[in-house]
């Protein structure tokens, strides 16, 4: 972390310039000291969010992406959701009742579900404010599990029916057991939706269909410009959400991004996540006095694959040497975003701080892994027969994840390289890459970016499961694959972790993965918010609900 | 004079024919398969060909042609692929703004360009003339986002202040049309150099011709001369110039419109060819090819009308 | 036999005299002199051709290479242009992206003006049905803007540099085109063609060595400010991310890459890459400039064809 701009001479520069005025002030500090007191929360007021896209369409079944699961999540309801708030502390995810006041589970696969009495959707046409009730939660999972085209089916495919048992009473039916059932449905992409809608509309991608029972409802979206949400009189949590609407405005541009916020056109942070890079932590402290913030790590990681089957990567020693060329420490050093802020990922990404297994705890191979040698790699690739290395071809997405994946992937090439790992860097243009690259069609290998999906099980599970659609790897290992099935069925927690943790070290031992790790993000609400706890996933709504302005 | 605006009418319609099958192979060219693209990171074999056919993408390309090509004629462009919204719709919100930030642009650059051609012209190869064609040159090298992002930015940093976000016309017609100052700003300082080029250099050609001097002779003060005569016929060109100028900012905006946040047509295509929205991508091209020709066509005219010696 | 013969001073005009490097220069000084902005627009455009061609002798450093310890450093004697995020010499980038950015426009061009040559020259020469067919397709394209055509051409072809240059030259191709082809209708129209015609030359070799040479003025003029719309063009383009892609290190790419996102915190990243852009479109295009202005007379077009250069 040597070269980092955290230079206090640029604030001081900075003084100079602009001659005191404003930024004299911010930092002499006119610091709000919070009286104790300033915790009844005020209601009213507009919550001001910058986010990087528009939503593609606004059918959650038809989707799996952020940019519609995100704002989305303001306006439905699920049966359980993730707690959020400041009380909860980020990269954990406990679950909560939401729609649901209580659930039993009869046995290994069978769970009953109480709806709360007196849930009401929104009002507005077709389903005017009516009552929820157990045949909208059928109705949803079964148009879950059975439109075409749903990238979320895996979420709950294991599931074998719904009944409705009485008006307030759901059971589920599972085909088989699985013990993270509770957590897959607190999911971002299990909520309660409406037949009226899909009936009037035909699906639910026009803006005109979101109707929920969530905190805010979805007044009009402007496209490119903004979505503009008010709040939801009839909330079934009494009291909230405490601020009546929420301005969710959409700009492409990271500079621009950032300008409305410092602008003070914006309560949070620009980035994903309410993130600020680490390159701006220190100008915007200094714009906003009493700024606060969360230091965490996300789910986004680099993602390396290959063909375990092809040669050469079916040898051990090449899959080590792969990894032991491969500085991670300098991609994370380098890029704007991070800054140097960043903790390695074993198998299950470290933002699963319950689940990821911590990197000493792996067994010595797999520990190896995570230490940047050229010299070792090139030593274990003589041994595995390529004393002058070798070629290959790598594919990647150009462009379309920003310069910091561009620069990501000049640093992992140049290393690799230096191992003598001669890489043919192939870049696709992003679509052509997601409709080829992502379903196995590469010759050797590719970088990408892994997906940030909310469950720590279907980061092994659907890359290393034989018979997985995004199994490109091509991995049928019979000892993993009961490793997973056994987790599968361990409903004990303490015992599932361990073989959770098992699992990890099984991977990391056969190398089956090109190291990676995660940016430790910086989190940023300006003062006048609170009650605010960030943490990852797509539940903005969940997280912003509770909080108030105080101004 | 009928007869020439017959024959160019008639001209333009092989043109807008063979526009639109250009218009509508083009992004089917692109490898990448929208229907994979839209089950993103799962897809299942039977649930690929339900959404093909949903979507009509399965029938022959003559057949889907001909009924894009009927729908056209019966005054609707189809549906978005993605978002279901309709393509005109979405079309006729944003054409608008794209179309104001570039009458916006095109008038900067007569603005800046024609004075500084004509000052440069009368002078030719004075220090004024170095100075004006320097300046310009320059103005048209720096890349116009380069500007854009320290208009925005820098001054959020030192002065906590941005350009204003988008406003709808509608709602503040005042705000709305003072947003376009900025962005109209960096890229009519660009279309400035060319139109100044253009100005000098017809001016000066025209000035050398025979009538001018023979005006000048007669006694006529300078400028009367110059603009009453010359410009008249210089400006021709000028015309050419512009038509081609608006063709170049309705495609040219788009990182403008991208840093400005300003929701116009070059957004809205570059996500829809990302994505491979197919009726959008036709859509769009339709109506610029269209608007283009029907512009090149009006430049046509308004020749006629300012040179009678000009025919096809 | 100094004083056998009378030689009579022979007029240096009736001789064919080799091209010697006396009269080369007295052309350039003069140019020079008639047009001081187009003498320093070639001089930019030397050097840029200098740093292109020996990239490797003048850089110290290569252009991927990292040097530890030595992140984000502000221009110094050691790193004349500082050094960007991943270590590298600034410096050493620029002078590397200007091999990439003559390579991209100059084959951009080349291509373009071979493309638009042969379009232009044969539906001029030939006329009739193939001129009026050719035209319209012509007009259709050119009505495509610029955007469009390239944006769907570069996720057709996918990135890369062979792919940018034939989707630029493709774009460019359309409208230079219909230049040539107004060009080349006034040159035919000339007595000089006629007279060819009338001793009868073949066509083609009417169309290589009376055509052709006569137009060449236009293509000239057309290339040099062709060349720095491409580069300007590869710019934006690396914006939207449809450059060229990583790690080579074309100027359009450093800037609005990750110049762009350090903007604020080390803006040589970004300053050294634009200036060397603006400096080599500028050089372009004052060069073209001068080369019309001098050139002019003998090339005015039909109208408004050739004017809209």
């Amino acid at each position: 972390m040597s070269d980092t701009p955290f230079d206090p001479g640029v604030s001081r520069r900075d003084l100079l310039k602009t001659g005191a005025g404003a930024v004299a002030l911010a930092v002499s500090g006119v610091q709000l000291a919070t009286p104790a007191q300033a915790q009844t929360p005020k209601k009213g007021g507009t919550l001001r969010l910058t986010f990087l896209a528009d939503p593609l369409h606004f059918d959650p079944h038809q989707t799996l992406s952020f940019v519609t699961m995100c704002p989305l999540s303001l306006c439905y309801s699920r049966l359980v959701k993730v707690k959020a708030g400041p009380t909860v502390k980020p990269m954990t995810y406990p679950v909560e009742p939401d729609l649901a006041e209580s659930w039993t589970q009869a046995n290994d696969t069978t769970y009953i579900f109480k709806l709360k009495k007196g849930v009401r959707w929104h009002n507005k046409p077709p389903v005017n404010g009516r009552e929820l009730t157990a045949d909208d939660v059928k109705y949803t999972y079964e148009r879950f599990l059975s439109i075409t085209g749903n990238p979320n089916k895996p979420v709950l495919e294991y599931v074998d029916k719904i009944e409705a048992v009485d008006k307030y009473t759901v059971k589920f039916t599972l085909k088989e057991p699985n013990a993270w059932f509770i957590d897959l449905l607190a999911s971002t992409s299990t909520w309660i939706i409406a037949k009226e809608c899909v009936e009037k509309f035909g699906d639910l991608k026009k803006v005109e269909s979101v109707v929920g029972t969530g905190p805010w409802m979805l007044d009009r979206w402007e496209p490119n410009v903004k979505i503009v949400f008010s709040r939801h009189p009839n909330y079934h949590v009494p009291g909230l959400p405490y601020a009546d609407n929420v301005e969710w405005l959409i700009d492409k541009d990271p500079a621009s991004r950032l300008a409305t916020w410092l602008s003070g056109k914006s309560d949070f942070g620009p980035e994903y996540q309410h993130a600020v890079r680490w390159l701006d932590a220190p100008v915007a402290r200094q714009r906003k006095p009493g700024l606060q913030t969360s230091e965490y790590t996300w789910f986004t990681s680099g993602a390396t694959g290959f063909k375990v089957g092809n040669p050469p990567f079916n040898d051990l020693k090449v899959r080590r040497a792969l990894s032991r060329a491969s500085n991670v420490a300098e991609v994370f050093e380098s890029l704007a975003f991070s800054q140097g802020h960043w903790t390695p990922n074993p198998a299950v990404p470290a933002a699963f701080a319950e689940w990821s297994i911590p990197i000493d705890q792996l067994n010595p191979e797999g520990r190896k892994l995570y230490e940047f040698n050229t010299a070792e790699a090139k030593k274990l690739l003589a041994e595995a027969g390529h004393p002058n290395g070798f070629k290959t071809t790598v594919e990647a997405p150009s462009v379309v994840y920003g310069p910091d994946f561009d620069d990501f992937v000049a640093i992992t090439v140049k290393n690799w390289k230096a191992a003598g790992i001669d890489v043919d860097l192939k870049l696709k243009e992003y679509g052509a890459f997601i409709s080829s690259t992502i379903f196995g069609k590469f010759d050797h290998m590719f970088l990408g970016l892994r997906g940030a999906w909310a469950d720590p099980e279907a980061y092994f599970y659907r890359w290393f499961m034989p018979g997985q659609p995004l199994n490109v790897w091509g991995v049928n290992d019979p000892k993993l694959t009961d490793m997973i099935k056994l987790q599968r069925r361990t409903f004990d927690v303490a015992k599932r972790k361990q073989v959770v943790f098992d699992i990890q070290r099984y991977l990391a031992d056969q190398a089956l993965f090109g190291v990676d790790g995660s940016i430790r993000i910086l989190s940023a609400w300006d003062a006048h918010i609170k009650n605010y706890g960030p943490n990852n996933g797509f539940d903005y709504g969940g997280r912003l609900m509770a909080a108030w302005i105080d101004k | 004079m009928r007869v020439y605006i017959l024959r160019r009418l008639l001209v333009a319609v092989p043109s807008l024919l063979i526009a639109s099958l250009i218009v509508f192979t083009l992004p089917r060219l692109i490898p990448g398969d929208v229907v994979q693209l839209m089950l993103e990171e799962k897809a299942y074999g039977k649930d690929l060909e339900d959404l093909r056919a949903k979507l009509g993408l399965n029938r022959p390309l003559y057949v889907q042609y001909f009924d894009w090509m009927g729908s056209i004629v019966r005054g609707r462009l189809g549906e978005s692929l993605w978002t279901r919204q309709p393509v005109l719709t979405e079309l006729t919100r944003r054409l608008p703004v794209t179309v104001t930030l570039g009458i916006f642009a095109t008038l900067v650059s007569i603005a800046i360009g024609v004075p500084i051609g004509v000052l440069a012209a009368t002078r030719q190869d004075g220090a004024l003339d170095f100075f004006a064609r320097s300046a310009a040159i320059l103005g048209l090298s720096v890349p116009g986002f380069v500007l854009a992002i320290l208009v925005t930015l820098l001054p959020a940093i030192w002065w906590g202040w941005t350009p204003p976000r988008f406003v709808a016309f509608t709602k503040d017609p005042a705000g709305h049309l003072l947003q376009f100052v900025l962005p109209a700003l960096i890229l009519g300082v660009a279309a400035a150099a060319a139109i100044m080029r253009l100005t000098r250099g017809m001016l000066l050609e025209v000035l050398r011709q025979d009538y001018v001097r023979t005006a000048a002779a007669k006694g006529l003060r300078e400028r009367v001369v110059v603009l009453k005569h010359a410009l008249k016929n210089a400006l021709i060109p000028v015309v050419t110039v512009l038509g081609l100028q608006v063709a170049g900012i309705a495609g040219g905006s788009v990182i403008i419109e991208w840093i400005f946040g300003i929701p116009g047509m070059g957004q809205f295509l570059v996500d829809a060819i990302v994505q491979r929205d197919y009726p959008v991508i036709q859509g769009i091209n339709l109506i610029i090819v269209t608007l283009i020709v029907l512009t090149n066509l009006s430049v046509d005219l308004l020749y006629a009308v300012l040179d009678p010696r000009i025919r096809y | 036999m100094a004083n056998s013969v009378e030689t009579l001073p022979v007029p240096p005009q009736t001789l064919s005299r080799p091209w010697s490097v006396p009269s080369a220069v007295r052309v350039v000084l003069t140019f020079a002199r008639r047009k001081p902005l187009g003498a320093v627009g070639g001089v930019i455009v030397l050097t840029l051709l200098i740093m292109a061609t020996f990239a490797g002798q003048i850089a110290p450093h290569s252009y991927e290479q990292s040097v530890p310890g030595h992140r984000m450093k502000p221009p110094s004697a050691k790193f004349w242009m500082g050094t960007d995020n991943l270590s590298r010499d600034v410096w050493s980038r620029v002078v590397y992206g200007a091999r990439i950015s003559v390579t991209v426009g100059f084959a951009t061009v080349a291509l373009a003006t071979l493309m638009a040559t042969v379009v232009g020259v044969s539906s001029a020469y030939l006329g009739g049905a193939y001129d009026i067919a050719v035209q319209r397709v012509v007009d259709a394209w050119i009505s495509f803007p610029a955007l469009v055509v390239i944006l769907s051409l570069m996720a057709a072809l996918g990135p890369g540099l062979p792919n940018l240059i034939l989707a630029l030259s493709i774009l460019g191709a359309a409208g230079a085109s219909r230049v040539i082809r107004g060009s080349t209708l006034s040159v035919i129209a000339s007595p000089y063609v006629e007279g060819g015609r009338a001793i009868g030359a073949g066509h083609l070799r009417i169309v290589l060595l009376y055509v052709l040479p006569n137009v060449l003025g236009t293509i000239f003029i057309l290339a040099t400010i062709g060349l720095g719309q491409v580069i300007l063009a590869e710019s934006a383009l690396s914006f939207l991310g449809f450059g060229i892609p990583p790690p080579f290190p074309s100027w359009g790419a450093m800037l609005s890459g990750s110049g762009r996102s350090f903007m604020y915190h080390a803006p040589w990243m970004a300053l050294f890459p634009g200036a060397a852009i603006s400096l080599a479109v500028f050089g372009f295009n004052m060069l073209g400039d001068a080369l019309r202005d001098v050139l002019d007379p003998r090339l005015r077009g039909s109208g408004r064809s050739s004017a809209s250069t």
